[in-house]
């Protein structure tokens, strides 16, 4: 039987822009993408209002997701112990807090890995672990989740 | 000093010139050689993990730029522009996880048979390589031999293919535009190989010579390496002696993979995996099945499944979408497939499909029709009197294809090759699995893989003619070499006092 995962966001007053609310407020809808992680994974969520804050590494906001025991926490802030940085730009969440389905939102989520633009959306991940650690945490299988990583039933 | 030439770099459907680029002369390959060596020292001031991210920063860039080098790819290397995607995917994968690979460079500590925890097994980069690159794949190996090299810590110099230099160049602008720490240990060298290896060969700086070639291409360099070894007598001792010191030589060559389909499967989802992985890139790449071994209870209806599959396949300009099958890399790679079906006509081969090239007289637009071609299997043991197509390296859309009787016999007839990079079967009898894994001949075993598989995991390599050293290998681990370090200080410190 699947395990339902809980969600919860802690101190909501806490985040820095409206659309880091609406955003966490999105993904709390869909806790069972991230039931691959293991107990503690803890990953943060840095929204940028260009590439090239992200290439200066100043994100507008930023939030971070840990897998506790029933489900997720999302917190405002970087984690303690980041594993990754799931980097996005505003306009990328846009597009993805309309989005209707946890398949609909991991296929533009995808969409926006493979094809990122400048402009209409992009996303990055820069790893603050051995890869070898985050793929024991199931960051892997997280990434095919989330649509992005390429899933092998997709061709 | 030489004088500098121009290349023409043409795109391979239209003709059309895409650019002209300054080619190198002897000089300017063995100052960029020295360059290089002279700033290796640059990328041993980084460890292993400030260089892994710092290629994963890379790949991130690779990612935003896709679409231009996918542009680029398609035009001048004749890739369907839904090939073009896996060609870049492949190595933005391995860059932006490429600490994966430290798995294979980790100081590893051995115990005595007494517990004691005095040796080590450092590993320690081989120095300069010099890297030449085939012209199927414009980026990804290219590519891949560079970042290996500066993952690793060693200065390298890459020489694309001259028929596509275009998308490395315009990668190596990507490095120089964010000013990749060391890029200055590494360079592109635009030459022809005739002479360009013999620089390469000459050279001392040079450790390594790595090459994704022709097994007899490879075996040639070697051959060209012995001519540059200088014998000399010891007077006093009366031996001759060479005084140049080896070279690390690694060859990726030719395969001649075979692909075993057995009675147990749905044979129109295999066939459709089959012509993927047969077909891919007009059936140019090293790893394609080429050689096409079907149980003899299925073998009719199989065909008939390849054969609508094979049917379906869309040739023409790259830049579609729709198309599977894109222009050939060059006349001879025609030549060679029309000498492969003649022969096999010899030995009264059934083409089952295709046979036919679209020939344009100049050295764009040339297609061959994806091809089957039935081989007998009492004409595949002797590999002395067999035909071409099932000996020699199928580089293009010319595939053969053979009945086994049974498992032991698709095992016997997979093996009948002077190649051995992949194998790769399928099958639903899971008692039957073990004894593909073990009895196959290639370094690389796919049992029932999607075909174009990306993952960090697939390795490259082979055993027979395919490879040198044999195995199945990653690069980082072969650009290494391991120091046998014992450190008896705990044990015999006061002793030696």
């Amino acid at each position: 039987m699947e395990e339902e995962l809980t969600s919860q966001i802690i101190d909501k007053k806490a985040y820095k822009t409206e659309i880091a609310r609406k955003y966490t407020t999105f993904l709390s809808q869909y806790p069972e993408i991230f039931s691959d992680l293991i107990f503690g994974s803890d990953f943060d969520f840095a929204l940028y209002d260009s590439l090239e804050s992200y290439i200066k590494e100043s994100p507008v906001d930023i939030f971070n997701v840990y897998r506790n025991g029933n489900g997720i926490e999302i917190k405002p802030g970087c984690a303690v112990d980041s594993d990754l940085e799931l980097a996005l730009s505003i306009d990328a969440i846009e597009k993805l807090i309309q989005t209707k389905t946890k398949e609909e939102y991991a296929k533009l989520l995808g969409s926006f890995y493979n094809n990122p633009d400048e402009k209409k959306g992009w996303i990055d991940f820069v790893l603050h672990k051995r890869t070898q650690t985050l793929i024991n945490m199931g960051y892997g299988r997280f990434a095919k989740t989330a649509g992005i990583l390429e899933d092998d039933d997709d061709k | 000093m030489s004088k500098s030439q121009e290349l023409e770099i043409k795109n391979k459907y239209t003709g059309e010139v895409i650019r002209t680029i300054p080619a190198d002369t002897p000089e300017t390959v063995r100052a960029k050689i020295k360059k290089a060596h002279r700033n290796e020292h640059l990328l041993k001031e980084m460890d292993f993990f400030e260089r892994s991210q710092l290629l994963s920063k890379f790949a991130t860039k690779l990612r935003f730029k896709k679409a231009q080098l996918k542009d680029l790819v398609v035009a001048e290397g004749g890739l369907p522009i839904k090939y073009s995607e896996w060609e870049l995917n492949i190595v933005m994968t391995g860059f932006k996880f490429c600490d994966w690979y430290y798995q294979f460079l980790e100081e590893k500590s051995l115990t005595s048979i007494e517990g004691e925890q005095l040796v080590k097994i450092r590993y320690i980069p081989h120095g300069m390589a010099a890297c030449i690159s085939p012209r199927n794949t414009p980026l990804s190996l290219p590519l891949y031999q560079l970042g290996a090299n500066y993952l690793v810590g060693n200065g390298a110099i890459v020489k694309p293919s001259t028929a596509c230099p275009l998308t490395m160049l315009e990668a190596y602008s990507m490095m120089e535009e964010m000013n990749l720490p060391g890029l200055e240990a590494l360079n592109i060298v635009i030459a022809p190989g005739e002479w360009a290896v013999d620089e390469f060969l000459k050279s001392p700086l040079i450790k390594t010579i790595m090459t994704i070639t022709s097994s007899h291409t490879a075996k040639d360099i070697l051959v060209r390496y012995g001519r540059f070894l200088k014998k000399t007598v010891d007077k006093s001792m009366g031996v001759a002696m060479y005084t140049q010191p080896f070279k690390n030589f690694f060859f990726e060559c030719a395969g001649n993979d075979a692909g075993i389909v057995m009675d147990d499967v749905n044979l129109e989802k295999v066939a459709k995996w089959n012509v993927m992985a047969s077909y891919t890139n007009s059936g140019q790449q090293c790893f394609s099945m080429k050689r096409i071994i079907i149980h003899q209870d299925i073998y009719d209806e199989y065909i008939e499944c390849l054969i609508k599959e094979i049917e379906k396949l869309k040739y023409g300009d790259p830049t579609d979408p729709d198309v599977d099958i894109g222009p050939l890399g060059s006349r001879r790679i025609l030549m060679m497939m029309e000498v492969m079906v003649e022969d096999a006509k010899k030995y009264n081969a059934k083409i089952y499909t295709g046979g036919d090239k679209i020939d344009t007289g100049e050295d764009y637009g040339l297609f061959y029709k994806p091809t089957l071609v039935e081989i007998k299997p009492e004409l595949c043991e002797d590999l002395t009197k067999a035909p071409f197509l099932w000996r020699e390296e199928a580089f293009g859309p010319v595939r053969s294809v053979t009945k086994a009787k049974d498992m032991k016999d698709a095992i016997r007839l997979a093996n009948a090759s002077n190649y051995g990079m992949r194998a790769v079967v399928y099958t639903s009898n899971l008692k039957n699995i073990d004894v593909f894994k073990n009895q196959l001949e290639a370094a690389n075993i796919y049992i029932n893989a999607r075909p174009m598989l990306v993952d960090i995991t697939v390795s490259l390599g082979g055993i027979k003619d395919s490879a040198y050293p044999a195995g199945c290998k990653y690069y980082p681990q072969e650009l290494v070499y391991g120091k046998y370090i014992y450190d008896g200080t705990p044990l015999n410190l006061e002793k030696i006092k």
